[in-house]
């Protein structure tokens, strides 16, 4: 094939020819629950583990996205020197991002305890987290290359500043596909309150192909546009035009034999209308017991927006999504003023949905198959932001992992006395991509794909120098 | 993939074994079709990993790549089945199939041809009048006929525009941040493409006029602020192409490095941009070091950049706001003047007509207060026994002066206040102080009573005092107690009256404690008219802020607590050198002896009256227009030749050398040398760089101007076989795609010069041939032979693209609106997933190119049919296949409402007879008749469907709206054969 690209979308057909009568099915699926899809051999592209390049620890991801820049001094990095230094100006060089200011240190005003087994230290607005401390690997040496927080997004989703490129999320499902052909291999889980800053191009797929891209799916009716059957629809016309529908392009398909994409389009039309039953059915968290519903705080008005999307993202991985992602509206952790008291609520929302969704994963079995990530793009700064804000810091910043194969109950890496700069065991952003893609069985140096004339990566190893930190893993 | 590397590996094993590369190269002749080995990809890999050593010395010496060369003269071969083409595209396509045993599949039937240009021609479906014409039509050039008519079409340039706007990345906003920040005059420069395609504008002037308009314009004749003609507004408007880039400065917060580095992206952006849409190359990989791949050092990429860097200059940068010139003939902006006035008129004819009804229908008031500033007459006004009892230089409750110094009761020294000619005088220096004077009274300013009020007002006089400079803003306070914050906090609240219009409204003014509450009213503050504010009590603790202007209300308000209003004085502002005078100063209560239902009266008739008001106020507001001649353009910032350097790996900070502006090396001739001596320096004032960049590239018989004409024709035949003779039409260098038909591209290149660059032309002559007429359906051969048909042995099944898709189901149901040109429909984000046009927005029914392309809110229904986002440029269309367009077809509003208009159109149409109805459908939507077995299953399905929907409606409509539905979700309408 004389293609630029060694995967032709108009060349291959996702989901393989159907088999069965297409009205048959999509009654089925249009009046009763989800069944299994027929598994054909052209999915070469889409099944679990077959592009893998070494044996997976885990096969799926849920991301939980703390948009805005978490203070990492007052959650996850105690620093008693910092304490002594409150109200003091700080003596060494230190890289503001709002010029103007340069504020004294401002000590956390929370206390840290030591937390399970492991003993991991842990801020006291982190209660639920300190339950799952011996679950988590604890990363304080995180560190990025901007600290604005557009690029430091496109960083940390696609490796690069420029915005075009593929996110994590993309990479993934193009080597590993899709597990369930009813559902978006990888799904976005905003907040109804509204997009995150950045919006879309937090789960483009750049210059992959759009089938790469991240599905949003939104609670309420409409989690996907038209997924509903227009109101004056009813079942029977609706598998009657199917019906019709099909006929006309078995007619046409006849003329065009070869053409996988003719056929491929036909299945589609079954494919949307099982998602027009199993998309709600996913989301429908009616199912849930009551100790489960409690357990994600979804009796609580605090709670219940962000618990309701932990719990959705675990419904999701239940049946087959490869990369969910979860996202807060706007750029809530960007505490440049008021920093304890933003923190405070913040957590309040956050804290019990992010360690149920850890422990609800490991009591279904779940955990040890699926990567809990917690992440923002970027720390903050030891000293003040006006009275009592904080502003970015891109040499330091925190985040926990989950399951898949990291390692439990453990502490990786330091910063300075101050928490300013990470020091001991530094992880880039291109190291966590690395290592991630290597728990799913990934070599990030081979999970490539031509661009601009070169195999182009979501680490791109030759300029960032990326690497796995076997260290993170079991 | 493989077919760059195999070049590379030719050349690589040119280079070793030292043997010239002009066999390869000149000849265009395919590589080696076997794979590489192992061995061989390993070798190439570590070549390419070391930085490709010696490929730049290789690929600028005298031999190089094909699509570096001058046009070739390729007569046309003599393959031995002629017979089979019609024209001498024929003979290079056949001579190929020849080789392998194949030839064109037979013509297509005339249907499917009138179909297949209509499309390609016009994005959309022939009209049934159309074809039936096309079929009845049995003269020999019958076909050139109708090739003909759709090229003349208005329809024809917003179609192959559309193609260009993808091209050279158009969007109708900034892009780069989140604010994605609109660029509302972008459309000017969209329809100077539509006009330019429509007109058949010679495509290397077109190329001139985007890259240098601006100086081009200056060259005949155009002077800022001179008269304007209509060519020079259409060279302008060209300019726009280079600020199609992404450019998010107008959003840059951050520190100084990142704002550079946004400045510094927008222009890469747009070289990259020419680089992919003009050259053919992408010349973004020389930004760091020499170009890996192709024979472009990295020194060039930075005299390519100084090319633009006088209007990018990020050293002295315009955001995209200020990017723009007013250029419009002094006809259009008088009558823009004149339609501006009379609204002005009209405006004012309303806001009299409201202020007369209201003075006579207000709920009656108790005067609480007033001060007429009568007893002045005399010379002596110090001695006014009224103004020392009325006004004080402290507020009520705090002993303090409000302000230092304070303002002098009686002297007409600044800052004082002076009663003279029966009117107090605010007299300020030029001092900044926030000071103030105010009544010794206070007052209640949160009367008890739903709907009761309280208001102060005044004359106001005069906006100066002796020649003063016109006071900026008229300052006023209520609740004026604590002055100083002693105590808790609140009132003080400061309304600064603004002479362009309203008044806004300060909490707890001055000190660092004070909030803006937002801003009253809309009317500007004049000499002559009386000002103020009233408090109304809506009820729970909250208080509304109304503006009043000569007595009657007006304008926006705002809510504010009952906390922020303590018992206080009223008072006036002193500040920054505003003096100005004031007479009548009346503090009004309502009356609290009248009836709450009467008071209710009052303001319920006030608030019908007042929507009214606002009503008409915004419907004249609608009908005006910016001034007209505002072009988003791009011109240099300076005529000075600035220095460019060459940046050390790529990085902004690490300026290198000097470099002088400059086409590429490796596309130079003897008479048309790289090197660009701007020549027009005389009659323009700008560096001139731009205009000699076009004309290097646009030189006649250079190597620079093949290449773009080869660009260009490639991309046209693109666009009619589904993918170029070249496929990766964006790269046409080392690292692209080997061309199918090498000879044949020259040979078309040669014959779009020579037509001056007519794209009309081109569209003939490919349009003519055998190879564009054939059918599209398989044959065995060609399937075993050549399955991706590269030889082109059928014509290619084509989806339609997003727009065609759109645009084809309106004008199918008959309710495509015509209309061409101006600002874009607006789209409308519903929710994070959902983006579309409002179904009753006026352009709702517009074609696509004429709806908002905002990068980041693209409508739904065109984004699932793969309408790009753009980030750069979009040089070919995906074509996915995926759940979500069935999803669209099936269940959207879209869908439906055109198979709802279909439905009732077939009624228009052809009657109540089913069959007939059948016919009628086919024809519009498909173009052609239905099969037998189509009507057959159309017919079953009727009658399912109004057997299904007979319980619920009364007639079968509802299965004529579906059946029309599907059959706008087939994949014979959806394809092009």
């Amino acid at each position: 094939m004389e293609s630029h690209f060694p995967y032709s979308l108009n060349r291959r057909s996702f989901l393989g020819g159907s088999t069965g009568a297409l009205g048959m099915l999509a009654l089925a699926h249009l009046l009763r629950a989800e069944s299994k899809p027929p598994a054909t051999a052209d999915q070469r592209h889409l099944t679990m583990g077959a592009a893998t390049h070494h044996r997976p620890r885990a096969k799926s991801v849920i991301c939980l996205f703390q948009h805005g820049g978490p203070s990492q001094v007052d959650l996850f990095d105690p620093k008693p020197a910092l304490t002594k230094l409150d109200g003091k100006p700080y003596s060494g060089d230190l890289e503001a991002h709002f010029d103007k200011q340069k504020g004294n240190c401002l000590a956390s005003p929370f206390r840290f305890t030591p937390s399970g087994q492991s003993g991991i230290e842990l801020s006291e607005l982190l209660p639920h987290t300190a339950r799952i401390a011996d679950e988590i690997t604890l990363i304080r040496s995180m560190t990025t290359e901007s600290v604005d927080h557009e690029s430091a997004l496109r960083l940390i989703h696609s490796g690069t500043f420029s915005a075009g490129s593929p996110t994590w999320g993309s990479w993934v499902i193009y080597a590993l596909g899709a597990e369930n052909q009813n559902l978006p291999a990888y799904v976005v889980l905003s907040d109804p309150g509204g997009l995150p800053v950045d919006g879309g191009r937090n789960w483009s797929s750049g210059w992959l192909p759009a089938v790469y891209q991240g599905t949003p799916f939104q609670t309420g009716d409409a989690p996907v546009p038209n997924l509903m059957t227009p109101p004056n629809v009813t079942p029977g016309a609706r598998v009657a035009q199917l019906q019709f529908l099909d006929q006309l392009n078995r007619f046409q398909q006849r003329r065009f034999p070869d053409n996988s994409e003719l056929k491929a389009r036909i299945t589609n039309f079954e494919t949307a209308a099982r998602m027009q039953t199993t998309v709600p059915s996913a989301l429908d968290l009616s199912s849930e017991t009551q100790a489960t519903q409690k357990m994600y705080g979804l009796d609580n008005p605090i709670t219940r927006d962000y618990g309701a999307r932990c719990l959705t993202a675990r419904r999701l991985i239940e049946r087959g999504v490869r990369f969910v992602q979860l996202f807060l509206s706007g750029q809530p952790w960007d505490t440049h003023s008021e920093n304890a008291k933003t923190l405070t609520g913040l957590c309040a929302r956050t804290d019990q949905p992010s360690a149920a969704l850890v422990e609800d994963l490991k009591q279904r079995g779940l955990l040890d198959s699926t990567i809990v990530l917690w992440t923002g793009e970027f720390g903050r700064l030891p000293i003040s932001q006006g009275k009592d804000g904080r502003d970015h810091n891109r040499h330091a910043f925190s985040l926990w992992l989950a399951g898949g194969g990291f390692k439990p109950g453990y502490c990786h890496g330091g910063t300075d006395d101050v928490g300013y700069r990470a020091v001991k065991d530094v992880v880039t952003v291109h190291d966590l991509h690395a290592t991630l893609l290597w728990a799913l069985g990934l070599d990030h140096r081979r999970l490539t794909h031509p661009h601009d004339g070169r195999p182009t990566s979501l680490s791109d190893p030759e300029l960032t120098q990326a690497r796995v930190v076997p260290e993170l893993l079991a | 993939m493989c077919s760059a590397l195999r070049i590379l590996l030719t050349m690589l094993l040119v280079l070793v074994s030292g043997q010239s590369g002009a066999g390869i190269a000149a000849e265009g002749e395919m590589p080696p079709d076997d794979a590489l080995s192992t061995d061989e990809q390993k070798l190439l890999r570590r070549w390419i990993e070391d930085g490709a050593p010696g490929l730049s010395k290789t690929a600028s010496g005298k031999t190089g790549h094909w699509a570096f060369q001058r046009l070739g003269t390729h007569n046309p071969p003599q393959p031995t089945d002629a017979g089979r083409g019609r024209t001498p595209v024929d003979r290079f396509v056949l001579s190929k199939l020849d080789l392998r045993g194949l030839s064109l599949n037979p013509q297509a039937d005339r249907s499917t041809l009138i179909r297949r240009v209509s499309y390609d021609l016009t994005g959309l479906p022939p009209a049934p009048d159309e074809i039936t014409r096309f079929l009845a039509d049995q003269a020999d050039d019958a076909y050139q006929r109708m090739v003909d008519r759709y090229l003349s079409s208005p329809r024809y340039g917003e179609r192959w525009g559309n193609h260009w706007l993808d091209v050279a990345g158009y969007a109708d906003s900034n892009g780069y941040f989140s604010a994605d920040t609109d660029r509302p005059l972008a459309y000017r420069y969209r329809d100077y493409v539509i006009r330019s395609f429509n007109a058949d504008k010679p495509f290397d002037q077109f190329v001139r006029e985007q890259l240098a308009g601006d100086e081009l314009a200056e060259t005949i004749g155009y002077r800022p602020g001179g008269t304007i003609t209509p060519r020079f507004i259409e060279l302008l408007e060209a300019t726009h192409f280079l600020r199609n880039a992404q450019d998010g400065t107008d959003s840059s917060d951050g520190n100084p490095d990142e704002v550079r580095t946004d400045k510094y992206k927008a222009l890469e952006g747009t070289l990259q941009i020419i680089g992919s849409s003009l050259l053919g190359l992408k010349l973004q990989c020389a930004r760091c070091h020499d170009h890996k791949f192709e024979p472009i050092r990295q020194r060039e990429y930075y005299q390519l950049q100084a090319v633009l860097f006088p209007a990018f200059n990020v050293d002295n940068w315009i955001v995209p706001q200020k990017r723009f010139v007013i250029a419009a003939s002094a006809k259009r902006i008088a009558e823009w003047e004149a339609d501006s006035a009379k609204l002005d008129d009209e405006v004012a004819l309303l806001q009299t007509r409201f202020a007369e009804w209201f003075r006579k229908n207000r709920e009656p008031g108790l005067v609480a207060f007033e001060d007429r500033f009568d007893k002045s007459d005399r010379p002596d006004a110090t001695a006014d026994p009224d103004a020392n009892t009325k006004w004080s230089n402290s507020v009520p409750g705090d002993a303090s002066p409000a302000g230092t110094p304070a303002v002098q009761i009686g002297s007409a020294t600044a800052p004082g206040a002076v009663v003279e000619k029966a009117a107090l005088r605010i007299i300020e220096s030029g001092a900044a102080g926030d000071r103030g004077i105010s009544t010794k009274r206070k007052f209640d300013w949160t009367p008890d009573a739903k709907n009761a009020w309280i208001q102060a007002t005044f004359d106001l006089v005069a906006n100066s005092v002796d020649g003063s400079p016109p006071a900026a803003r008229i300052g006023y306070f209520i609740a004026l107690a604590d002055f100083n914050d002693r105590g808790e906090g609140g009132g003080n609240i400061l309304l600064d009256g603004n002479p362009a219009g309203g008044a806004a409204v300060d909490l707890d003014y001055p000190g660092s404690d004070s909030k803006s509450a937002g801003s009253i009213g809309q009317q500007g503050y004049q000499s002559g008219h009386n000002y103020g504010v009233r408090v109304t009590n809506e009820g729970q603790d909250r208080f509304r802020l109304d503006h009043l202007v000569d007595g009657a209300v007006e304008g926006k308000s705002v809510t504010i607590a009952a906390s922020d209003l303590p018992d206080g004085g009223f008072g006036f502002e002193y500040c920054c050198g505003r003096s100005f005078i004031v007479d009548n100063v009346v503090v009004e209560t309502s009356d609290p002896s009248l009836d709450p239902s009467d008071r209710l009266m009052f303001a319920k008739k006030l608030a019908a009256k007042r929507k009214k008001q606002s009503d008409g106020l915004k419907a004249l507001a609608a009908q005006r227009t910016d001034k007209p001649g505002k072009i988003a353009w791009v011109t240099d910032a300076s005529s000075e030749s600035l220095d460019v350097y060459l940046l050390d790996r790529g990085d902004y900070k690490a300026r290198l050398e000097k470099v002088q502006p400059a086409g590429l090396t490796i596309l130079s001739d003897p008479d048309n040398p790289s090197e660009l001596r701007p020549t027009d320096s005389k009659v323009i004032r700008t560096t001139g760089r731009r205009l000699a960049f076009a004309r290097w590239l646009t030189q006649p018989g250079s190597k620079s101007a093949a290449v773009l004409a080869r660009v260009t024709v490639n991309r046209i035949w693109q666009r009619h076989f589904g993918r170029g003779i070249v496929s990766t039409s964006d790269n046409l260098g080392y690292s692209g795609s080997p061309p199918s038909h090498p000879k044949l591209l020259d040979w078309l290149a040669a014959r779009f010069v020579e037509s001056s660059w007519s794209v009309k032309h081109m569209h003939r002559l490919i349009l003519a041939s055998a190879a564009y007429r054939q059918s599209s359906v398989p044959n065995q051969a060609g399937r075993e032979i050549d399955p991706d048909n590269r030889l082109l042995w059928r014509h290619a099944l084509r989806r339609l693209d997003a727009e065609s898709i759109r645009d084809g189901m309106l004008a199918i149901s008959g309710e495509l609106d015509r209309r061409m040109g101006g600002p874009y429909v607006p789209t409308k984000r519903l929710s994070p997933s959902e983006v579309t046009v409002d179904e009753n927005s006026p352009g709702a029914r517009r074609r696509s190119v004429y709806l908002q392309r905002r990068r980041t809110q693209i409508p739904n229904f065109l984004k699932v049919f793969d309408a790009p986002s753009v980030v750069f440029n979009c040089t070919l269309r995906d074509s996915t296949t995926v759940p979500l367009q069935s999803l669209a077809l099936m269940n959207s509003d879209f869908s439906r409402r055109r198979a709802a208009a279909l439905a009732a159109r077939l009624r228009r149409d052809a009657g109540a007879g089913r069959d007939a109805k059948i016919t009628r459908a086919f024809l519009l939507v498909l173009g052609r008749d239905a099969t037998r077995e189509e009507r057959v299953v159309s017919r079953t399905f009727l009658t399912q469907q109004s057997a299904e929907y007979s319980a619920q409606v009364a007639d079968d409509e509802q299965a004529w709206v579906d059946f029309s539905q599907m059959l706008m979700a087939s994949n014979a309408f959806l394809y092009v054969e």
